[in-house]
């Protein structure tokens, strides 16, 4: 009995000790860990650049201790997002230091996509390619290399196509999901360019369904207008947003106003506000009859009488008949359609999901009719059509013999489609996965179409043909992991670049990356890497990049803004101020003369601006031949009327295509959260921890439902579900959601499970696209709710 | 039981013999359940190891349900602990004679309880090891402090006042040299039970009886007073203080009863714990469940009246919501049953005290149950989210670890200390019973002829 | 006396959420995994909260953004048996994470529910220590942390316009959230200081704290929507 209440105490007591020397153990281990981290004060600065995550190219500064980037903050000097950033651009340190980048360049070894990898030498690898491209050359083949890139602007962009023509291909395959609004401006104005808004000084903005407060263009030059710290606004007052929406997004929800409205019913609405504006003459008439065209009926070519917009509208897009399409009140419709005429200057701006439909382009110019009507165009506060940045071109491309036959060849993807090029990396993939001949040599760069396209299928076919295909990207994402060589791109915090503002914006801007660390030993700036391989391929190639690094080349380029005698190197609000208004009066002060003092500054502050828009040149209105825009643009007619019984401008059609169907009940309404970084990568976890909207809702992808929907269904808050359509299914969580339509499924993309798997409604896609356009249809897909 | 015992034994009076036999004589049944009651309670210093290496996150805790078991649990047994002190101080000091044969089995109790409840806050801090910094930088403006301060005393002064009433029975255990006699002859601290020894001692239980009720009473006050004096929706009440005090002494009568019923099965008490005692216990169990229901109708009755949001959105979570099935069952534990069966004679016998008083424990477990997670969960500002609240298995171990580590040490109790007060008992036979008739005679009217020889 | 503030302009706020994330960036704020979340334990000391009313098409939503209220009387403070949760003369409501003893009560007494409690170690996976801010320590299990009004920044600020030979100006002290907010809906500054905006807004006929019976007297004022 004593024997063992004795041991029992010993057995007691060792448990103790143990427990504590656990708990001591915990304690040490944090405490190293604070050690680590780097407690001792260390060497700290702030370094101007550009956030490369989104479009939108914010001004940033970095916040850098000791070598480590440990923070990302905005650059007040940057005149569209003026100190603030979005938090996916703050996320962005968890990218530079994401556990699964990719360090070294990496060789295939196994099968495709099994998984084996050799590390080689930068070096190495950029000479492994070189011997390939001159295999192609010898062979009279260049056009046997191809490069699909994503959202690739500025001198990356140039540079590619430099490169490729030097080299002597015509396959440049942009893979950057184009929206189809530079067409409508294009027919209209006769320029070809995505318009800018001037929603700083707009009086209302009337936004159709573009999410400006989530994944526009620039959702900072949004905030800015919204938050009314932009702009000149000098009565301190702000302009009012309304959204016309089908889905209450944040946009919606933080907007003065929402209309939310029936999928694919925008150009009605639209047209409903205009048959107001008209009956009630509260349009500028004084601005359609001198600068437009097709207002009123007219005679064609051909002597036939032709209806114009103003008789279109009036006889089909009577109130009551708009409110019954689109469900939106008369009244609600009446007071919009007032308060766009009051509150000048008012803007409407078309959302790419009005061109992401059946007949989009007709949607996108229903909608712009409003500016247009409103004289919205060309002056504060409306539709502006600036200039780019003034950037010295890059050297003459030098083309040999071989590059001139390789140039002339038809390029793989084909011919665009009447009104655009919707989707030419769809088109290259059909004609590779198909019949045409595939191309020897695939660069990828900033894509990665196994996860991000709607048919990841066709796209494993097609990369399956081409015999070699080398990544750039820093990350193991699908496409990178069906390559043969990863050549891994540094991060924008480690390179130098350029960031033009995007062309939502109206002024002319260009922002500077420059490396804020050093990158990982084997990781090589993509450019550096293709001004390396040209001058290995040598001759005409590399005399046509005749730059050392990326960084002299963009040096080069700064010689533009230099001599061009306007605009300023990034300044706060009162050198802004002060070279606006000189600029107003004809006037320039040179603030460098000395172009090494004007680089050093430019990379100081950011970069450069011109923040003077000259709204009384007639070539910014309209360039088309009688310098009027035309409201019915006869090439659009002549389309139109040779495909028969299709839609028509102006026309009032019922929902062109889908339906739900029994087996297929709930519409698919794919969108895009505002806080994601890169479709296919796993999300930031700051950002994954926090999905705007719902704050309840973490990590796991879902899909909203309305209350009334989930009920009829039987599907609670929180199941998880299959979304399946004809096309395949995925996972998600149900989220129940007032804020969703009935019968509607709001569908985020983008997301993937905590354990990668990707949940993508793109996949689900019917394929549909405009066939003007040739942009593809993300809202006509029916899908069903299935318990997981 | 050696045979050298059992002739020492045999030598002692009636009284003695039965009292001390469970001291000498242990049965089989006594090492399994011992045993058995052992595992449980190992098995909760496993969870309870887990949670101290991989954190607070082991429970089910959470973000604002921010208590839970173990605070439960504090407040639940430290309640019980009014079972033994209060009770008995009460009784002492009211003079009522029924008590003697049950005062000791009580303040029992009180002392193994209260430990019990006391280290729940420390199984629940995110820092154990940090513990003393309550003493080292202690702010006196927190309720946990005035706690920490006052369960002390608390735990002190019913730990001298379970000793110094045992003093006479541990000389009597020495004198018979049955047991341990180095344990018992420092424990019996030279007590020879001589008169001028025994007034003092009587004297000293006095004073304690007295202090020790005002120090019981704030315990329980400032354990409500911890939630009052949060701003948190039906937390932010006045009555808490008394309240909890009620309740405390509620499930104390009710825990007692309890004991009362196995430790006559278990060693043949029935001697000791009579018919009478039980109907006397069932009585104030009886007062206790209409006080019970007075306050909580007060309580609810306030907050519904006031029907202010916040109060009514925890109000409503618990009578009609996701806490209805814990509510109502409170309702029915605490009230409807000890209720309809005490206020029967014929159920205030052991089996119905049983019955009446393990129904109130459990429900003054969902008492405090209901008090601290509907609360918790259902946060002030309405923008917040709910919360939920499933314990985890780690709490779940170490709530039945406490259960059964708390039974276990008071069986090992009555292995070592006689569990009704013999010298007590004799004193009632010898001394009281005279006492009694005079006190008795005293409150009386004298009989006309004496009272004419006193004029 | 100083007595920083904040005040957020609800009618300018967007929900984006900036402010969220730059203060996990700034404060070295700990990601939990994917369960941990889902039982309610991830952190953020500035949370943006939601309110959603009606149903499709007449949904409406209210977006407020959340830090600690740093109250002058704070009810935290008040209930810490430690001390460590307290209040400085400049009115901020700070934490000593060394000594806290993780009891919670702080957390149970604040109205606001803005405190977050460490229930296990908090994982700093060896590529994220490379962006842990060096000014701001990381915190054991077991502690509980809040919002701090960014004061690492504060003893910074005063530091740089010491060495200036200058007095510290408003700008000189901005906490993350407030630089970051793209909308300029957060300011903060000295509420008895004149020459801050704070100063004025606070006495802005839109402007109002969270529920303010309670008398805690919160330092962060909402200017509500105008329309
Ligand atoms: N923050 C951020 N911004 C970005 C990007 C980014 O990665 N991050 N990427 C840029 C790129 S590459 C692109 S392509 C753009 C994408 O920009 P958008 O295409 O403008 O953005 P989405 O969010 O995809 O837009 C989908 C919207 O369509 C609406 N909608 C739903 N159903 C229907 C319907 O039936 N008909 C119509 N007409 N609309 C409907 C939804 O409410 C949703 O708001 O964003 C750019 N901006
Ligand atoms: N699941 C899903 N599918 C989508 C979308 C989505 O959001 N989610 N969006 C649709 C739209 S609108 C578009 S525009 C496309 C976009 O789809 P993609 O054009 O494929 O673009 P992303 O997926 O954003 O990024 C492509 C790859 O670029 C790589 N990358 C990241 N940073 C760098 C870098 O610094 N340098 C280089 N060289 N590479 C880098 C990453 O590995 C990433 O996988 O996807 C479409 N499909
Ligand atoms: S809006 Fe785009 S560019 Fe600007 S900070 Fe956010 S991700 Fe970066
Ligand atoms: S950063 Fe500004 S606009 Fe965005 S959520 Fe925070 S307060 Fe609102
Ligand atoms: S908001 Fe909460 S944590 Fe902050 S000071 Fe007030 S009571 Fe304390
Ligand atoms: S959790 Fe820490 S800070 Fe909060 S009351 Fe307890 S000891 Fe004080
Ligand atoms: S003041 Fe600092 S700590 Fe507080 S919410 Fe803002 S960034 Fe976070
Ligand atoms: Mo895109």
């Amino acid at each position: 009995m004593t024997q063992t209440r004795r041991e029992f105490l010993w057995a007691a007591g060792a448990a103790a000790a143990g427990l504590a020397w656990y708990q001591a153990q915990e304690i040490t281990w944090t405490a190293e860990q604070v050690a680590e981290a780097g407690w001792e004060p260390g060497i700290e600065s702030r370094l101007a650049s550009a956030c490369l995550l989104c479009p939108a190219r914010c001004g940033i500064r970095g916040r850098i201790v000791d070598g480590r980037l440990v923070g990302i903050f905005g650059n007040p000097l940057h005149p569209m997002n003026r100190g603030g950033v979005c938090p996916r651009g703050i996320a962005g340190v968890q990218a530079l230091y994401h556990p699964e980048r990719i360090r070294a360049p990496r060789l295939r070894t196994g099968a495709r996509g099994a998984g084996g990898w050799q590390a080689l030498s930068t070096e190495g690898a950029v000479a492994l390619v070189a011997e390939r491209l001159r295999g192609l050359r010898a062979g009279g083949r260049p056009d046997g290399v191809a490069v699909l890139a994503g959202y690739c602007d500025g001198t990356m962009h140039e540079l590619w196509r430099q490169f490729l023509r030097a080299f002597g291909s015509p396959n440049y395959v942009a893979d950057d999901y184009r929206d189809g609004i530079d067409a409508v401006m294009s027919l209209t104005h006769g320029i070809s360019r995505r318009p800018a808004y001037d929603l700083e000084r707009s009086g209302l903005v009337l936004s159709f369904g573009a999410p400006l407060f989530e994944a526009w263009w620039s959702p900072l030059q949004a905030y800015v207008a919204f938050g009314g710290s932009g702009g000149d606004r000098r009565d301190g007052s702000r302009p009012r947003f309304v959204q016309v929406d089908t889905r209450f997004s944040r946009t919606a929800a933080r907007a003065q106003e929402w209309l939310g409205i029936r999928p694919g019913t925008y150009a009605t609405l639209a047209l409903g506000i205009a048959y107001v504006l008209i009956k009630e003459e509260l349009f500028d008439a004084d601005f359609v009859a001198r600068h437009v065209t097709g207002y009123e009926d007219r005679l064609d070519a051909a002597g036939r009488p032709q209806e114009g917009y103003r008789s279109r509208v009036l006889r089909q897009y009577r109130t009551e008949e708009v409110s019954a399409v689109t469900g939106v009140p008369v009244e609600r419709i009446v007071a919009l359609a007032k308060a766009f005429a009051e509150r000048r200057p008012a803007v409407a701006v078309i959302g790419a999901e009005v061109m992401q439909a059946p007949d989009g382009l007709l949607g996108g110019l229903a909608v712009h009719s409003l500016n247009v009507l409103m004289g919205s165009v060309n002056r504060p506060g409306g539709v502006l059509f600036p200039d780019d940045p003034p950037l010295e071109p890059l050297a003459a491309p030098v083309l040999d013999a071989s590059a001139r036959a390789g140039v002339a060849r038809p390029p793989i993807s084909g011919a665009a489609m009447p009104f655009g090029d919707g989707d030419p990396a769809r088109r290259f993939a059909q004609a590779v996965a198909g019949a045409a001949t595939p191309p020897e040599v695939l660069f990828i760069y900033y894509a990665n179409p196994l996860a991000s396209s709607a048919d990841s299928g066709l796209w494993t076919r097609a990369l399956s043909r081409i015999p070699f295909i080398v990544s750039c990207s820093p990350f193991l994402d699908e496409t990178a992991r069906y390559a043969d060589l990863i050549l891994p791109d540094a991060l924008p915090y480690e390179r130098w670049q350029d960031a033009p503002a995007p062309a939502s914006y109206p002024y002319p801007t260009w922002g500077l990356t420059r490396p804020l660390v050093t990158p990982p030993p084997g990781a090589v700036h993509t450019g550096d890497a293709l001004l390396a391989l040209a001058q290995q391929l040598g001759g005409s190639v590399a005399r046509s990049l005749p730059y050392a690094s990326v960084e002299e080349l963009l040096k080069a380029r700064a010689r533009g803004p230099f001599a061009a005698r306007r605009g300023m190197t990034l300044g706060d609000e009162f050198e802004r101020t002060h070279y606006r208004q000189m600029e107003e009066r004809g006037w320039w002060l040179a603030e460098h003369t000395e172009f090494e003092a004007f680089w050093d500054d430019l990379v100081a502050r950011g970069g450069w601006t011109d923040l003077f828009y000259d709204d009384t040149d007639p070539a910014r209105l309209a360039r088309t031949p009688d310098g009027r825009i035309d409201l019915m643009p006869p090439q659009l007619q002549g389309a139109l009327d040779a495909a028969g019984s299709g839609p028509a401008l102006y026309a009032y059609s019922a929902q062109p295509a889908g339906a739900p169907t029994p087996e297929f009940p709930l519409r698919l309404m794919p969108y895009r959260v505002s806080t994601l970084a890169s479709g296919t990568l796993a999300l930031e976890p700051w950002l994954a921890e926090q999905p705007t909207l719902f704050p309840d809702r973490h990590w796991v992808p879902w899909v909203e439902v309305h209350p009334a929907t989930a009920e009829r269904l039987g599907l609670e808050d929180g199941t998880m579900l299959w979304v399946r359509s004809s096309r395949g299914r995925y996972r998600a969580r149900l989220k129940v959601f007032p804020g969703t339509a009935p019968e509607h499924v709001g569908a985020p993309y983008g997301l993937r499970h905590p354990d990668g798997e990707l949940a993508n409604p793109l996949q689900l896609l019917d394929g549909s696209a405009d066939p003007l356009t040739g942009v593809p249809c993300w809202f006509t897909t029916f899908v069903r709710l299935e318990q997981a | 039981m050696r045979g050298d015992v059992a002739d020492k034994l045999a030598t002692l009076p009636p009284d003695e013999q039965r009292l001390l036999r469970p001291l000498v004589d242990t049965s089989p049944r006594f090492y399994l359940l011992a045993g058995a009651l052992g595992l449980v309670v190992l098995w909760g210093m496993v969870a309870y190891s887990l949670q101290l290496r991989f954190g607070l996150g082991r429970t089910g805790l959470n973000r604002p349900e921010y208590w839970g078991i173990y605070i439960i649990d504090f407040v639940f047994f430290i309640g019980i602990s009014h079972a033994g002190t209060l009770i008995s101080a009460i009784l002492r000091v009211s003079k009522a004679e029924w008590r003697r044969s049950i005062t000791r089995s009580a303040e029992f109790i009180t002392v193994l309880v209260l430990g019990f409840g006391a280290i729940q806050p420390v199984i629940d801090l995110g820092r154990p090891d940090r513990v003393l910094n309550v003493v080292l930088h202690g702010h006196l403006r927190s309720p946990l402090l005035w706690d920490v301060v006052s369960i002390g005393l608390y735990l002190t002064a019913s730990t001298i006042y379970l000793y110094i009433p045992m003093i006479p029975d541990l000389a009597i255990i020495r004198d018979a040299g049955i047991k341990a006699p180095r344990l018992y002859r420092l424990l019996a601290i030279g007590y020879r039970d001589t008169s001028a020894q025994r007034a003092r001692l009587e004297r000293v239980i006095g004073v304690l009886a007295i202090m020790v009720i005002p120090i019981a009473v704030s315990v329980h006050t400032i354990i409500g007073w911890i939630f009052a004096m949060t701003l948190r929706p039906m937390w932010h009440s006045t009555i808490f203080g008394p309240y909890f005090v009620m309740g405390a002494i509620y499930s104390g009568i009710a825990a007692i009863l309890v004991a009362m019923v196995v430790l006559r099965r278990a060693y043949g008490l029935e001697q000791y714990f009579k018919p009478i005692h039980f109907d006397y216990m069932g009585r104030l169990l009886l007062l206790f469940s209409l006080l019970w229901f007075y306050f909580t109708l007060a309580e609810y009755l306030t907050a519904f009246y006031g029907g202010e949001p916040a109060e009514m959105r925890t109000f409503w979570a618990k009578v009609a919501g996701p806490f209805a099935v814990p509510f109502w069952a409170m309702v029915v534990c605490c009230f409807v049953i000890p209720l309809v069966l005490m206020c029967r004679r014929r159920f205030r016998t052991p089996r119905g005290t049983l019955i009446a008083g393990l129904s109130v424990v459990v429900g003054m477990w969902l008492e405090r149950f209901n008090i601290v997670v509907p609360t918790s969960v259902n946060p002030r500002w309405e923008m917040e989210s709910l919360a939920r609240y499933l314990p985890s298995w780690v709490e779940l171990s170490i709530l039945a670890a406490t259960f059964a580590g708390f039974i276990l040490l008071y069986m090992v109790a009555t292995k070592f200390f006689p569990i009704v007060s013999i010298w007590e008992m004799k004193e009632g036979r010898e001394q009281s019973v005279r006492d009694v008739a005079e006190r008795v005679a005293s409150y009386l009217p004298q009989p006309a002829a004496s009272a004419a020889a006193a004029d | 006396m100083t007595r920083w503030g904040m005040v957020i302009d609800l009618g300018r706020c967007t929900g984006c959420a900036a402010c969220e994330v730059a203060c996990k960036s700034e404060n070295n704020i700990a990601t939990v995994s994917p369960d941990q979340a889902d039982l309610g334990r991830a952190f953020a000391w500035m949370k943006v909260m939601t309110h959603v009313e009606g149903e499709f098409p007449n949904t409406t939503m209210r977006f407020v953004p959340r830090p600690c209220m740093h109250c002058d009387n704070p009810p935290c403070v008040q209930v810490c048996p430690v001390g460590a949760t307290y209040i400085n003369d400049e009115g901020i409501v700070g934490q000593i994470y060394a000594r806290c003893i993780g009891c919670r009560y702080c957390a149970n007494a604040c109205p606001y529910t803005v405190k977050y409690f460490n229930w296990l170690v908090p994982e700093w996976p060896e590529t994220a220590r490379a962006y842990l801010n060096p000014d701001v320590s990381v915190r054991p299990k077991g502690v509980i942390e809040k919002c701090t009004f960014c004061h690492h920044r504060l003893q910074k600020a005063r530091e740089d316009a010491q060495a200036l030979g200058r007095e510290l100006r408003e700008e000189d002290y901005q906490p993350a959230c407030a630089e970051v907010c793209p909308t300029g809906a957060i300011v903060f500054g000295d509420l008895d200081n004149p020459r801050h905006r704070v100063h004025a807004l606070k006495d802005d006929p839109r402007a109002m704290r969270l529920m303010e019976d309670l008398g805690t007297e919160p330092k962060v004022y909402y200017l509500t929507p105008r329309d």
